[in-house]
């Protein structure tokens, strides 16, 4: 009996819940009806606006709170959409973050299909196996993989890849680097044999390989003696053991610290062991003032921009895009002058001038072993030859990485 | 009032026995207080609330590709609840499915991977399912064995051997299972002739668990085996009385337990997932423990249960999709759920008595005499 009383008061206090917490919201412009889910691509825009609006989903590794990778994402976002309007069209974005290299992934990309998404991008590399798996069930989908690679050969017609020439960018970050190496030697603090690199890399795989070759190469040619350590995380993103790994390496007589992982840690470790540093991804210097140099990112901005209109507008795109430094897909941050090296910037728009000109990063004459490989086959090219990365002009060039060996003068720990 | 001070504010009881409307209207109450909590956050989140469940049921049920996921989600919520349901019947405390699933399902991955290219569709999920069944049953069996001989506390054991099995996961994940080229840190996607079939449009697997229903119910209602189980379950020392061989059948049962949750791990990973990774059990392990307890271990009562938590994980999914509130509110949204489901059973089990209420009841009594 008086149980029954109390299931009566509840249920009361329900409905005057309810009742109140609509009356609230009345006012609310979310009204989650879905009649884009059934749109497809530039067919149906709102009665008396002449604007499109397409739906973009994006699966995250990450969120924005990351500040490296899924922040650098955000970004291309958001510049992405100022650009687009000024075209006339809308994007509304709907976000998936967190999301783990499993069968969520799988999840995350179904339902971005069912909330009525035209295009949906992927953002980490472990993300494409799943996506794989929906995409043929949503042929009138684009599906967008960063830096992968399975669109040259999954004989779909809606999935595509995109990755920058991100190996620019750190040879330029990697300029920067050596211009400070090389400083230290001058001015006595270091011997020449000192001047070590140590980079905190998140897996022994070709997109961290080429980063790191690259970035070697850059300090190389302006600081001749420079050697690299490698250490890796086995994570893109695991922000004690990437700081772990940059104290470590400092502690083993780095006096440079460079990156390829998700986060700042790196760089606040850098500046701890009172080191110096080259960031990705983001801008590091806010968190590191006395360490961080410079950082290269790529800046998804034109290539979202270019992907979204073409669904805009119907027509087709590519199904596998790079871009480099001259595009202005890949960017350098704001070098941090009061600890680069006198003469940096000039360094820099010199070894820009290069690139603009047709430099190749990975020219012979260059020898090293298969990555995780001391014994496996020697690979090198001569004078004059150099490796073609992510040149889609090549015969089964790719966007993503391809340059997966130790050059001499690196060694992975 | 001296007298007061010696007794506790509330004490407990156990209640004889309560009617069912009466129980009834308690759950209920409980569901829709539940609701109530859950829409404030979601008011809190800054959206309505009556919108949010209205999302949250069209997400789960209101598309076909909807249902499908949810499907999908209840599969191993069910398959899971079922494999502890014998062992908690018996009071042995298995929360170690997660690690049995897991276990289960990288033995089903050794024969996708490395017998795919030799045997044929079916003989090769036959084999990859019993795989599964004997993997899951033997890391079930450890703990028992332990238990049945030196008497081991199998809720520490069942729960440590989930870190063991999912750390090993894990290193094929990124070692000798890694596909090529390598630091993808991910196993391959399996053979076409390695993964379960769809039927109606969900991979079979949804028939295999509601097949596995109905055989639970028999096994445990109408069997010897079962028998024994709920006299185990009851008190150990009558068992023994009754000359039953308790360490040999917490043994026996802890294995067929593991057996299922090893099935609902090659479920996942043939069905499901098309691979494996250390993430594979996805917590079905432990939510199935709530699951469980919340059908009192009636297998067909673990159906409804199961599909109320499919329903609310997908349409969770959906909320943060279509109204951006963190997936993290979503789970605290099910968690009040859970908690307001599994505390009315409390109430229904147990009373509270204030301090006085006695003395005022016998004074009524008295007038009434």
């Amino acid at each position: 009996m008086k149980k029954r009383l109390l299931a009566m008061l509840l249920a009361g206090a329900m409905v005057f819940g309810l009742a109140a917490c609509s009356g609230g919201d009345q006012g609310s412009a979310e009204t989650p009806s879905s009649p884009e889910s059934t749109a497809p691509a530039g067919e149906t825009t709102p009665a008396g606006d002449e604007a499109k609006t397409i739906k973009v989903g994006m699966v995250c590794i990450g969120d924005e709170n990351d500040q490296g990778y899924t922040y650098n994402f955000m970004r291309g976002v958001e510049e992405a959409t100022a650009q687009l309007a000024e075209q006339g069209i809308n994007v509304e974005w709907v976000y998936k973050t967190q999301i783990l290299e499993d069968s969520g992934c799988e999840d995350a990309n179904i339902e971005l299909a069912d909330a009525g998404c035209q295009i949906i991008i992927n953002n980490s590399y472990g993300f494409e196996s799943y996506m794989l798996k929906v995409a043929p069930d949503y042929p009138e989908i684009e599906f967008i993989s960063c830096t992968n690679q399975a669109s040259a050969v999954d004989d779909l017609a809606n999935t595509h890849n995109a990755f920058a020439n991100i190996y620019e960018g750190r040879y330029l970050a990697g300029v920067a680097g050596g211009m400070k190496l090389q400083q230290l030697i001058d001015e006595g603090t270091i011997t020449a044999e000192e001047a070590v690199i140590g980079y905190v890399a998140a897996f022994p795989f070709a997109e961290v390989v080429s980063g790191y070759t690259a970035f070697y190469l850059g300090a190389k040619s302006v600081c001749p003696s420079v050697t690299m350590k490698v250490k890796y995380v086995n994570s893109w993103s695991n922000a004690s053991e990437e700081a772990a790994a940059a104290a470590a390496l400092a502690d083993e007589g780095c006096v440079l610290i460079s990156q390829h992982s998700d986060n700042t840690t790196p760089a606040t470790a850098a500046q701890d062991a009172g080191v110096f540093h080259c960031g990705y991804n983001n801008d590091m210097t806010g968190v590191a003032p006395e360490s961080s140099i410079i950082s290269c990112r790529v800046d998804w901005a034109p290539y979202f921009v270019y992907a979204i209109s073409a669904v805009a507008n119907g027509e087709e795109f590519a199904q596998d895009w790079t871009a480099g430094y001259a595009d202005g897909s890949v960017k350098l941050t704001t070098l941090n002058e009061a600890i680069a090296a006198p003469g940096t910037a000039e360094a820099l728009e010199a070894a820009e001038a290069e690139l603009a000109d047709g430099l190749h990063v990975f020219a012979g004459p260059l020898s090293g072993h298969p990555a995780q490989d001391p014994d496996g086959e020697v690979w090198s090219i001569g004078e004059g030859e150099y490796f073609a990365e992510s040149d889609l002009s090549q015969e089964g060039g790719l966007s993503a990485p391809q340059f997966c060996y130790i050059i001499d003068g690196i060694t992975e720990e | 009032m001296h007298n007061g001070e010696k007794t506790p504010l509330i004490r407990l009881a156990k209640r004889e026995s309560m009617p069912a409307a009466a129980q009834w209207g308690i759950r209920i109450a409980a569901i829709l207080l539940a609701l109530v909590v859950g829409g404030l956050v979601i008011l809190i989140s800054g959206n309505n609330p009556v919108q949010g469940y209205a999302t949250i049921v069209e997400g789960a049920l209101g598309k076909t590709s909807g249902i499908r996921q949810t499907v999908k989600n209840f599969i191993p919520l069910l398959g899971a609840a079922l494999a502890i349901a014998p062992c908690f019947k018996m009071r042995f405390w298995n929360i170690g499915a997660e690690g049995q699933i897991t276990a289960g399902a990288m033995c089903a991955t050794y024969f996708a991977l490395f017998w795919a290219d030799r045997l044929p569709q079916v003989p090769l999920l036959l084999i990859m399912c019993a795989a599964g069944a004997v993997g899951g049953g033997i890391w079930a069996l450890i703990p028992a064995f332990f238990k049945a001989r030196w008497g081991t506390n199998e809720t520490l054991f069942t729960l440590m051997m989930n870190y063991i099995i999912i750390g090993v996961v894990k290193w094929l994940q990124g070692g000798p299972w890694e596909k090529i080229p390598r630091g993808s840190q991910q196993i391959e996607q399996f053979a076409s002739n390695a993964c379960l079939p769809r039927v109606a449009g969900v991979y079979c697997g949804w028939i295999i668990v509601l097949v596995l229903t109905v055989l639970m119910f028999l096994y445990m209602r109408y069997t010897k085996h079962g028998y024994e189980i709920a006299v185990i379950g009851e008190s150990e020392n009558t068992a023994r009385y009754a000359g039953m061989n308790v360490g040999w059948i917490i043994m026996r049962t802890m294995f067929l337990s593991g057996a299922i949750a090893g099935i609902v791990g090659f479920l996942l990973v043939s069905g499901a997932n098309n691979t494996l990774y250390s993430g594979v059990a996805n917590n079905a392990g432990f939510t199935a423990i709530t699951v469980a307890w919340l059908a009192q271990l009636n297998p067909f009562a673990m159906v409804g249960i199961s599909a109320l938590l499919a329903v609310l994980q997908k349409g969770a999914d959906t909320l943060n999709t279509q109204m951006s509130i963190p997936v993290s509110l979503s789970d605290v949204i099910t968690g009040v759920l859970l908690f307001f489901m599994l505390g009315c059973e409390f109430f229904i089990n147990y009373r509270l008595i204030f301090r006085g209420a006695e003395e005022r009841q016998a004074r009524k009594e008295a007038a009434k005499s």
